[in-house]
Parts: C-alpha cells; sequence; structure tokens
C-alpha cells in the first residue's frame, strides 16, 4: 500500500514538472519569427498531413513567418471562436459559415479582407459566390459553396422526380420490402437545412424586406404540411426520423435503403466509403408545381478578424493558399466545387455530382443573412416537431414560432 | 440444521448471481455494441438490419484511427492533464482536508459547507468568465490552464474525502509520534499520510478519471491542436456531415483502456478507501 | 496555577487556528479566484445587458429575472429538470443498493463482476453518451435489433417520441451514475462491523430485518453525501441531453442546464444565461442547506 502511495506521489511529481516544462517550453521557441494563426474548419475528407505540408510550404517560401494552422472541428469552432473573441485573443482569420458573417459585423470584430488580400486572387474567384457582401463591402473570402441536390438509388427508382408532388409519388412507390422513398432527418440539430428544402421549393423567404418573420406564410404551411404527410400519411420516411438528425439519418441511404435524399457535396464521398453494389445518381431537388426551383446553397467564408496580431500575414498566407496547386487539392479532398475561376475547369471537378451542382447554383438561394439565427431556427425547429408529432397544426405552430421570431 | 443453512446459502447465492448477470447485461450492453461495432468494415455497420456481430471481423479500424490521427500525442496530452491534475489537487487538498479534520479552529464548519456548495455549480456555468480570468494571467492555451480548472472543480469533494480518512485515524497514534520528536508535519507525512493512503489513493484515482476524461476546459483553453487531449481528438470523428462511427468506437475503445487498466490494478484499494472516506466513527 | 494552564491552552487553540488556516490558504485560494470570483462575475453579468461576447454594456437590475419569472417556459424547464433529478437519483440510490448488497454476497466471480459493474465510470462522459446514441439507433441500433429478435416486433423509436425520450435520456444519465453509487454502498456497507450482523442473527433478524436495523443505519452518513452529490451532478448533467436530443423533440426534454448552455453559447444571450446559472445555484443551495442540516445534525450526536 506504501508502495503505491510512493508511486503515484512520483507519478505526480513527473506530471507537474513536465507540465511546467512543456507550458514554458513552448512559447519560448520561434519567438524571432512572426507568428500567424489561421483556423481551418474540419471538412470531412480533409487530409491533415496534406494540411500540415500547405504550413511546411508556406513558412519555407516566407521563413519571417511562423504559420499555425489549426484544423478545428466543427462542433468545436462556433464555441471556440466566441470564447477567443470574447477574450481578445481570436485568431488572425478562420473558416465560417457565411451566415455568421453579419453577426460578427455587429459585434464589429471583423475587417474587410481587401485590404490585406492582393487583387488577383479575388480576381479568380467565381463571382456567384461572393455572397457575403454587406453594404456594398466583401465581408468574408468565399472558401467553399455547395448546392444541396438530389440522389437517387437507382436499384430502386429510376425515376428523376420534376416536381415535389412527383416526388411524393414516386417514393411512395419506392417504399416497399422495407424500403423507404425518401430519408427526413427530423432529429432537432444546428441546421434547418431540411425545412428550408421543402420552404424554398414552395416559393417560401424567411423574412420579409422589413426584417419581419414570413416562416408562417402560405409557402411555410404547405412546405410543412407537405413534410408531415410524408412522414405520417405517406409514411415514405424513416422510422425513426424525429429522433435522427442528419447524420444519423442519411447513413440509411448510403447503407441502400432508401430511394431519395436531398444532400450535399459530401454524397460522393461517403458513397464511395461504403463500396456499395448499388449505384448512385444525381439531380436537382424539385420545386412545387407552378414554383420555380430553388435548391438551398451553404457557402463558408474567410473572416479577418480585427483583434488579429498579424493581419498582414495572414494575407500573405490567404494568396498562397487559393493558388490552384494548394486549393484545388484540398477542394477536391472537401468534396466541393472550388470557388476559384481556374480550379473549376479543372477534370477532376467535371464527375456527374459536380454538374448537377453547377446546374443548382444557377437558381440557388443561401441562408438570410441576419443577426441571431441559432435561435430563431431552434424556434422554428420546436414548431416544425410539434407539427410533427401531432400536437398542432402547421398554421397555428408556424404562427407561434413567427410571432416568437419577431419578439427576439 | 446446519444443511437447511447451507442450501440456503445455495439459494440466495444462485438468485444473487442471476441478478447480477442481468444488471450486467444492462450496465455493459453498450461496451458489448462497441466492441462487437468496432469490429466491423464500414460497409457492415450501416447494414441493415444490423448484423449483431461482424461477419468479418477486422482490426483495420484500429489501423486507421492510429494513422489519421495522432493518437499518441493525443494519449501524452490526455496524461499530462491527468496527472497534473492529481498533483495539484494533492497538493492543496491534503494540508486543507488534514486541516478540517485534526484541527480546531474557528470557521471551520463553514469552511467545509462553502467547498461543498462549490460542487453546485457546472463547469458550463463559469467557463466564460474562467476563461477571462485563464487569459488576464497569460495561461491560455498552456495544459496549466486545463489543469487548474479541473483541480478547481475536484478539490471540494477530495476535500470532503479527505476529511473522513484522516478524523478516522485515532488521536493517540499521531500524539504519540509527537511525542517521540515528530512536528506536525513531520507527523502528518510520516503517520498520518501512510495510514490514509488507501483513501488517498481513491481521491486520486478520481482525480485522475476526472482529468482525463476533461472535455469542457480543454475545448475552451486549448487553441493548439497539438495539445488536445483524447477526449477532444475523438470529438474530431464527428465531422459536419457525418460520423464515422466504427472509427469512433475504435479509438474510443482505446481511449477507456488506460483508465480501465488503472481500475482493475486498485479497485479493491478504491472500494475501501471509498468506505474509509465516508464512514467515520 | 490554573491560570498558567488557561494561557498555556489558549496559547495552544491559537496556535492551532493559525497553522489550520496556513494549511487551507492554498486551497481556499485557488477556490476563491478560480470558482467565487467567475460565479461572482456570473451573478454581475445577470445584471447588466451584455453584447453578444460577453461584454457588459448598460446597467439592468433585476429586469431579467423578472421576465424569466414571467415567463411559461422558464417554469417548465425548471419543473422538468427537478422531476429529472429526482427520478433519477431515487433510481440510482435503488440500483446502486441493489448491486452493492449483492456484491456484498460471497460467490464465486464476484470480484469480476466487482470490476465489470465499474467499466462505465472509465469512459468519459460525452463518449459514452454518444455510444449510446448509437446504441438505441432506430436502424442501426443494435438495442432495437436485439429486442425484435426476442419477439418484440414493435420496438419504440427511443428518441422519436416525447415520451420515451425524456425517459431514455434520463436512463442514460441514471446508467452514468449507477457505478459511483454502486461503488460508494458497497464501500460503505464492507465497513459495517460484522459482529452486528451476527448479533442480530443471533437475535432471530430475518434478512430484511438485518437491512433494516444494521445495513442501513451503517450506511446513513453515506448515503446522504452520496445522494446529495448525485443530486447535484444529476441536475448539471448537460451532456446527456445535449448530445442525444438537443432539447428535443419539440422541447420536451430540455432542462435547465441545456438551457443555460443553449442561451450562452449557441445564442449568445449571456445575460439571460446568467440569470438563468443563478436559479440553478439557488436551487441547488436550497437543497444543500437541507442536506447539510442533516448531516451536520447526525455528526453532533
Amino acid at each position: 500500500m506504501k508502495k503505491v502511495f510512493i508511486l503515484f506521489t512520483l507519478i505526480a511529481l513527473l506530471g507537474v514538472t513536465s507540465t511546467m516544462l512543456f507550458a514554458n517550453g513552448q512559447k519560448d521557441s520561434g519567438s524571432e519569427k512572426s507568428s500567424v494563426t489561421f483556423w481551418l474548419a474540419d471538412y470531412e475528407g480533409i487530409d491533415h498531413d496534406y494540411v500540415k505540408e500547405i504550413e511546411a510550404a508556406f513558412e519555407a517560401e516566407n521563413p519571417q513567418y511562423d504559420l499555425e494552422l489549426l484544423v478545428v472541428d466543427w462542433n468545436a469552432l462556433n464555441d471556440k471562436l466566441t470564447t477567443s473573441l470574447a477574450a481578445g485573443t481570436p485568431p488572425d482569420a478562420s473558416i465560417i459559415g457565411t451566415r455568421w458573417i453579419l453577426e460578427y459585423m455587429d459585434l464589429g470584430v471583423i475587417v474587410p479582407p481587401q485590404d490585406y488580400v492582393s487583387k488577383s486572387t479575388f480576381d479568380n474567384i467565381a463571382p456567384g459566390a461572393m455572397e457575403a457582401v454587406v453594404d456594398g463591402t466583401l465581408m468574408g473570402i468565399p472558401f467553399a459553396a455547395g448546392s444541396r441536390f438530389l440522389a437517387i438509388n437507382t436499384s430502386l427508382t429510376d425515376k428523376v422526380p420534376s416536381t415535389m408532388e412527383e416526388l411524393e409519388q414516386y417514393a411512395i412507390e419506392a417504399t416497399k420490402d422495407g424500403k423507404y422513398g425518401l430519408i427526413m432527418p427530423g432529429g432537432k440539430h444546428s441546421e434547418l437545412t431540411d425545412f428550408a428544402y421543402y420552404f424554398y421549393s414552395a416559393g417560401g423567404d424567411f423574412f420579409d424586406i422589413g426584417g419581419k418573420s414570413t416562416v408562417n406564410s402560405a409557402a411555410g404551411v404547405k412546405a410543412l404540411e407537405f413534410m408531415v404527410k410524408l412522414a405520417n400519411e405517406d409514411k415514405v420516411v424513416q422510422e425513426g426520423y424525429l429522433s435522427q438528425s442528419r447524420k444519423q439519418a442519411q447513413p440509411i441511404f448510403m447503407g441502400g435503403k432508401a430511394a431519395y435524399v436531398m444532400i450535399g457535396a459530401w454524397a460522393q464521398t461517403e458513397y464511395d466509403k461504403m463500396n456499395a453494389d448499388w449505384d448512385i445518381k444525381y439531380a436537382q431537388i424539385p420545386p412545387f408545381a407552378g414554383n420555380d426551383p430553388a435548391p438551398l446553397i451553404i457557402t463558408d467564408s474567410i473572416a479577418l478578424f480585427k483583434d488579429g496580431k498579424n493581419l498582414e500575414g495572414i494575407g500573405k498566407f490567404i494568396d498562397f493558399l487559393y493558388q490552384d496547386k494548394w486549393k484545388a487539392p484540398l477542394d477536391k479532398q472537401m468534396g466541393f466545387p472550388p470557388v476559384t475561376i481556374t480550379a473549376a475547369q479543372r477534370p477532376e471537378f467535371q464527375t456527374p455530382m459536380y454538374a448537377a451542382m453547377a446546374e443548382a447554383n444557377l437558381n440557388a438561394k443561401g441562408w438570410p443573412l441576419v443577426t441571431g439565427w441559432p435561435e430563431t431556427s431552434s424556434i422554428m425547429w420546436d414548431a416544425i416537431q410539434k407539427v410533427e408529432l401531432g400536437q398542432m397544426s402547421a398554421q397555428d405552430a408556424l404562427n407561434e414560432a413567427a410571432a416568437a421570431i419577431d419578439a427576439l | 440444521m446446519d444443511l437447511t443453512k447451507k442450501n440456503r446459502i445455495r439459494i440466495t447465492n444462485s438468485f444473487v448471481i442471476l441478478l447480477t448477470m442481468a444488471l450486467l447485461l444492462l450496465m455493459l450492453f453498450p461496451f458489448f455494441v462497441m466492441l462487437v461495432s468496432m469490429l466491423k468494415t464500414s460497409k457492415e455497420i450501416y447494414h441493415i438490419p444490423p448484423y449483431w456481430l461482424p461477419k468479418h471481423p477486422t482490426l483495420k479500424n484500429f489501423s486507421l484511427v492510429w494513422n489519421t490521427f495522432p493518437l499518441a500525442a493525443f494519449f501524452r496530452n490526455s496524461l499530462i492533464i491527468a496527472l497534473g491534475t492529481v498533483a495539484l489537487n494533492t497538493f492543496i487538498s491534503v494540508p486543507a482536508g488534514y486541516a478540517v479534520a485534526r484541527l480546531h479552529f474557528p470557521g471551520k464548519k463553514f469552511i467545509l459547507f462553502a467547498f461543498l456548495i462549490t460542487q453546485m455549480f457546472s463547469p458550463v456555468v463559469v467557463v466564460i468568465s474562467l476563461f477571462k480570468i485563464i487569459i488576464k494571467i497569460h495561461l491560455i492555451d498552456t495544459y496549466l490552464s486545463v489543469i487548474i480548472a479541473n483541480a478547481v472543480f475536484t478539490t471540494p469533494f477530495v476535500i470532503w474525502m479527505l476529511n473522513g480518512y484522516f478524523s478516522g485515524i485515532p488521536k493517540g497514534i499521531e500524539d504519540a509520534a509527537r511525542i517521540d520528536g515528530c512536528s506536525r508535519v513531520g507527523a502528518l507525512l510520516r503517520v498520518i499520510l501512510p495510514i490514509a493512503a488507501p483513501g488517498l489513493v481513491t481521491t486520486i484515482i478520481y482525480t485522475f478519471i476526472y482529468g482525463w476524461n476533461d472535455f469542457i476546459f480543454s475545448l475552451s483553453f486549448l487553441q493548439t491542436g497539438n495539445k488536445y487531449p483524447l477526449t477532444m481528438g475523438l470529438y474530431q470523428f464527428v465531422g459536419r456531415f457525418a460520423i464515422q462511427w466504427e472509427q469512433l468506437l475504435a479509438a474510443a475503445f482505446l481511449a477507456i483502456l488506460p483508465v480501465l487498466i488503472l481500475f482493475f490494478l486498485v479497485e479493491k484499494q478504491l472500494v475501501s478507501g471509498l468506505a474509509g472516506g465516508a464512514v467515520k466513527e | 496555577m490554573s491560570d498558567t494552564t488557561l494561557t498555556l491552552r489558549n496559547r495552544k487553540i491559537k496556535g492551532e487556528a493559525a497553522l489550520a488556516y496556513a494549511l487551507l490558504a492554498p486551497a481556499v485560494l485557488l477556490m476563491l479566484i478560480f470558482m467565487v470570483y467567475p460565479i461572482f462575475y456570473v451573478f454581475v453579468i445577470s445584471l447588466f445587458k451584455t453584447n453578444k461576447l460577453a461584454k457588459i454594456q448598460s446597467f439592468d437590475g433585476f429586469k431579467i429575472y423578472a421576465e424569466l419569472l414571467s415567463s411559461k417556459d422558464t417554469w417548465i424547464v425548471i419543473g422538468r429538470s427537478m422531476l429529472w433529478t429526482v427520478l433519477g437519483v431515487t433510481t440510482k440510490t435503488i440500483f446502486g443498493l441493489i448491486i452493492a448488497l449483492s456484491l456484498n454476497v460471497k460467490y464465486v466471480g464476484r470480484k469480476i463482476s466487482r470490476l465489470l459493474f465499474i467499466v462505465p465510470w472509465a469512459s468519459s462522459i460525452p463518449i459514452s453518451v454518444m455510444l449510446w446514441q448509437w446504441v438505441v439507433h432506430s436502424e442501426f441500433g443494435l438495442l432495437n435489433h436485439t429486442l425484435r429478435l426476442i419477439g418484440v416486433m414493435n420496438p419504440p423509436v427511443w428518441l422519436g417520441q416525447a415520451g420515451t425520450a425524456f425517459l431514455s435520456c434520463m436512463w442514460v444519465d441514471i446508467w452514468l451514475g449507477i457505478p459511483f453509487m454502486a461503488l460508494v454502498f458497497l464501500a460503505a456497507m464492507q465497513a459495517v462491523p460484522q459482529t452486528l450482523y451476527e448479533a442480530a442473527e443471533i437475535d432471530g433478524a430475518s434478512r430484511s430485518q438485518k437491512f433494516k436495523y444494521v445495513t442501513l443505519p451503517g450506511i446513513a452518513a453515506i448515503l446522504l453525501v452520496a445522494t446529495l452529490l448525485s443530486s447535484l451532478w444529476t441536475f448539471n448533467d448537460f451532456n446527456t441531453v445535449y448530445i442525444l436530443t438537443k432539447g428535443g423533440p419539440a422541447g420536451s426534454t430540455n432542462i435547465l442546464i441545456t438551457y443555460v448552455y443553449m442561451n450562452s453559447f449557441e445564442w449568445l444571450k449571456w445575460q439571460k444565461a446568467s440569470a438563468l446559472s443563478i436559479f440553478t445555484f439557488l436551487i441547488l443551495s436550497t437543497v444543500s442547506v437541507l442536506y447539510a442540516r442533516i448531516y451536520f445534525k447526525r455528526e453532533e450526536m
């Protein structure tokens, strides 16, 4: 017993000394160079070794800088940015969801990137990708942009719907032998994408020009009633949809058990991983009859932070990163079509999935740029689930949600 | 008479064994799922209806996670944080525990109660203001920041436990040592601590596990990837769009293993230590 | 003569107190800086309007408290938190007692089962909760698959209905808490002197009588401390609900601590989150004071 105790004390002492050494040792090294910090979101498929390669290559080319290229997972990114901004120690730049831009502008923590990133870099970015323009100034550099589309399991159905009503019909036909017609993630998660697919397809908009919530418009009610009908009446949706967020629901499609799913750029990578014995094909998310197609597009941007220590250096790094040589392989790993014009023309981006995304881009609609979006989308989630559980009618629940959103 | 008693014991035992098996099934079912899932390929794991056992058991997931993620570094970081927490916690809790258990002073009850009260706060509640303090004292992105936070959250419980162990030691033993010429501190080190060692082991294990499993403080205070502990490293298997379940579970298994082995080694002391801390005469 | 002994004793007590304070100083200092001050700061924030980065803007008094107290949502969430805690701690205690009692019986394989029961404790909570998420998955999860195999044809979609979602979250929290309870109770039971049982046996006590008159009083002190700690931990268990359901479906699993988290890190409403934190503090300190009363009263006896 005594021995155990002594052992523990020794280990503990060792632990504390090594801690001190690590804690201090790392600060002292490399004080000659000026450090540059960039937070890269951990997109599915990113090769961490490749990220290190980029880091080393940049430092070799610019020996005056000590680049810290940190890969942060998406779930932690928002928390980490919030805490570091609150403490005044943000990175120089970070990937963010474009819809966060307005929030950050509101707080006055980001600066326009034009002052630090060279014009030639901007000139090579597709104009359609420049979504983060607020009052005429671009506040975030487009990093990745991808429209959502429809993926089809061709062993279960061959039909490509041109309207939502057709999709419903085909999904009903495909629902048999334990297979589902359509995957619908209904478990609350941080993205409201699945409602947005139907809502935009019915011609809906989340807000009117005056900034009032219009989720309870005719389009909203139509979209929600349609979703509930698919799930509870037609029963073409997977049984446990209310318990499944996107991450839990989509593998059911990839496992070959459903005919249709509305999905994004990661579809091909996930499909490849399964070694599936069925073929996948891509099509557009259809509009409701009489409406125009309006698939959702999600974009991510790079924001430069006002409290960053080395904006000059980060500008240099972004110029470096946006060369085809470095950015195109990264795009390929992430599965997103490139936002840069020259990279988009490379042969590796001419597959059927990229073709479907390019077509979707023509009509695509992004998230509304508003502040307080996380709470807004949480309120809408609760309303949607209430209707799906049969607790309220679509009109009542959405009216209530709209009132709550306007009260924020 | 003797025979019936033996029979009675036998019946009790078989009942207890059955009950234990049922309870174990309940408690260990998720780990059974983990064991079989981490041996499946991604095709198998997403098969419907699910396979109970992997058709073609494979260790590929282990080599995959080991090669794509710096698991060794995650392990080292977890170890630094856990051992650092143990060290700091022991260093401040032993004197405090001794004081509340064996010395008379005004305000003792208040202090004991104050320590208890601090257990009421979830890290979620204080992490932002803690973060601001950590920034102010320039400890951001150091192991020390995470160690301090974990030590703060484990200290109250440990002092309570130590209070139990120390007050259980007869006063006579300490007095004898002091008559033999030991100072108070000498008596603490040479007499009290060795007697209370089983209890101390328990608190050390408790603290170690707390530090090893820390998530929220590492998430908030550590900025560079090469300082991430295992818990944060595991989070990287949960992507934005998909979860690599078979790999996540393989990595989780590796993360649990050291704590499990530690548990198995000291389980006996743990039980007797918990008893000493709470049941005092 | 009596005078000098008195001053000697006085001096001794004074010296002892000084030593006590010196020994307590590091712990107290650490708690003051890293615990008490942050808590105080949380209270301060609740009195001010804040921006989304928790920077104080303008004094607001107790307005947010009035607002929260008049909101139905707050009361629903508080009520659910109480139910969550009471049901959770009761079940953990019952399971803990049953397991401890069964481990206290001598049989072959007892050591192994003792080891196995603490396995869930070794895993970090977020990981365990994610594991459960996988276990109860309605398509790939082995729980429903197993239930179907043994004849339950339509097992519930555990996290997909308001009632079962709450119960499922509670079960996961209970499952997380059982090993600690079982181990602590077992430890306490093993410290009950064997002679007491022998005496009871001679008096002809039945099994349940022995439990009631020997075991229970023997472990009463630890039962008190363990259930108090468990109440605090259960009330503050944020991971389970957040990872399993994010409070859904339709808000049916939202408890106070997840509500605090969403208001702070997700919606950046620091003032509201701080005020809600103060509520958790008030509720839990009421519980603790009640417990402390009983505890110290026992000690004096």
